[in-house]
């Protein structure tokens, strides 16, 4: 595959300012650079928006307090009265996911959540972070969390295996359906716009439409998988509440 | 694919952990409550609200009950008023329609006494006549002159025949 029209060439990273640190190679990046229009969009709307503090709300400081209900929301449905202290990161994961997606769909932007090492990251704190607040909360108890009631017990030797794993691959399968559902995403739309200036005469069009079409479903996608990221957040933590 | 590519994998968490926890710090430390200030203000401003309404609802029903209150006692006063006139009226009615019929008596019974005294009159007068006749025709025809009482004493005797 020609490197120059690879469709995964949007991915590659490039170092905007080389750092050193400690031996490591902590350069600025394209996806650092893409985190930062991402964090100051997040922190500058919200903060900015609502900097007036009206009782009644201008249409941007309603969009604030949407997506502060929305997550505060989630939340409460899922996890209860346990789960307001979790409140700020959660909220924090939804809009980092969520802005970021949105940041790569501007054209010539770098996605930073088609990075597996980025999701991965993200879903490991989260991970890690449940998986302690669980033996918190109940300490050596938390592992009956593996153990189900109410099947018959020559059936545990079977489960319990499958239980663990399937605690363990939790990380991995929010990572993983994060960066795989923007990688198709942008693969595809990149593909597309190739067929667009190779096809003959004004053919072209209709791969056009494709992606005009595929853009919005990307759009859609990009909320989706933000919202799925932050809602087995909370279902995780819930867990780490209640077992079985 | 570049994602395996470990070479700025160092880089990408370095730069993640950074940016994630600023803005982590940022929303958890400003933003949020910012927000969830300005929720809870509307949301007290409503009860605000919503209580004063209550309470002005209250008064207001304290108020029409007043008004009611002054309709009924209003009624009623007008009614007892409205009793006592028509009574103060009809005893004037009354009173007045005695002393007229006492006066319609009066006239009455006086009437009828000057009717009977001029009927005494007639009599008497008819009396006289009835001499004065006699006394005229007796004495042309028989020259015998009577006196007034012999007369007045026949008279009285055959008074029930012509009566």
């Amino acid at each position: 595959m020609a490197a120059k029209d690879s469709p995964l060439k949007q991915f590659e990273i490039d170092p905007i300012s080389n750092i050193e640190l400690g031996g490591y190679n902590i350069s600025f990046t394209n996806s650092s650079f893409a985190m930062l229009i991402t964090v100051l969009v997040i922190t500058l709307f919200l903060t900015l928006t609502v900097n007036t503090r009206s009782i009644i709300p201008s249409r941007m400081q309603l969009i604030s307090e949407l997506m502060y209900n929305f997550i505060a929301q989630l939340l409460s449905d899922t996890v209860g009265d346990n789960g307001k202290r979790y409140f700020p990161f959660v909220f924090s994961l939804f809009m980092f996911v969520l802005i970021g997606n949105m940041v790569g769909m501007i054209p010539y932007q770098f996605t930073f959540t088609s990075h597996i090492i980025v999701t991965f990251a993200l879903a490991a704190v989260v991970f890690i972070g449940v998986t302690i607040l669980g033996f918190i909360n109940h300490g050596i108890k938390f592992f009956t969390f593996f153990y189900i009631p109410g099947v018959p017990f020559y059936m545990h030797p079977l489960l319990i295996p499958i239980e663990v794993i399937s605690y363990l691959s939790r990380p991995i399968s929010l990572s993983v359906r994060l960066f795989a559902n923007m990688l198709a995403g942008h693969t595809l739309l990149k593909v597309f716009a190739g067929f667009v200036v190779s096809m003959p005469f004004f053919t072209g069009v209709f791969p056009l439409a494709f992606i005009v079409a595929l853009t919005g479903l990307e759009i859609l996608i990009a909320f989706l998988q933000a919202y799925v990221f932050a809602i087995l957040t909370c279902l995780y933590i819930n867990d780490a509440y209640h077992l079985h | 694919m570049p994602q395996l590519n470990p070479e700025f994998f160092v880089s990408q968490l370095f730069w993640l952990a950074v940016f994630f926890t600023f803005l982590f710090v940022f929303l958890w430390r400003v933003s949020l409550p910012r927000i969830a200030t300005v929720l809870e203000r509307r949301q007290n401003k409503i009860d605000e609200n919503l209580s004063s309404a209550k309470e002005l609802q209250e008064q207001a029903m304290e108020i029409e009950k007043k008004i009611n209150d002054q309709i009924n006692k209003t009624k009623l006063e007008t009614d007892e008023k409205i009793k006592e006139t028509i009574n103060a009226l009809q005893e004037n009615v009354s009173s007045q329609l005695s002393s007229l019929d006492k006066d319609l008596e009066k006239k009455v019974s006086d009437a009828e006494k000057e009717i009977l005294k001029s009927k005494d009159d007639q009599m008497k007068n008819i009396n006289n006549e009835i001499v004065n006749i006699t006394k005229l025709t007796v004495g042309k025809i028989t020259d015998i002159e009577l006196s007034d009482n012999e007369l007045n004493k026949v008279i009285e005797t055959h008074k029930g025949n012509f009566n």
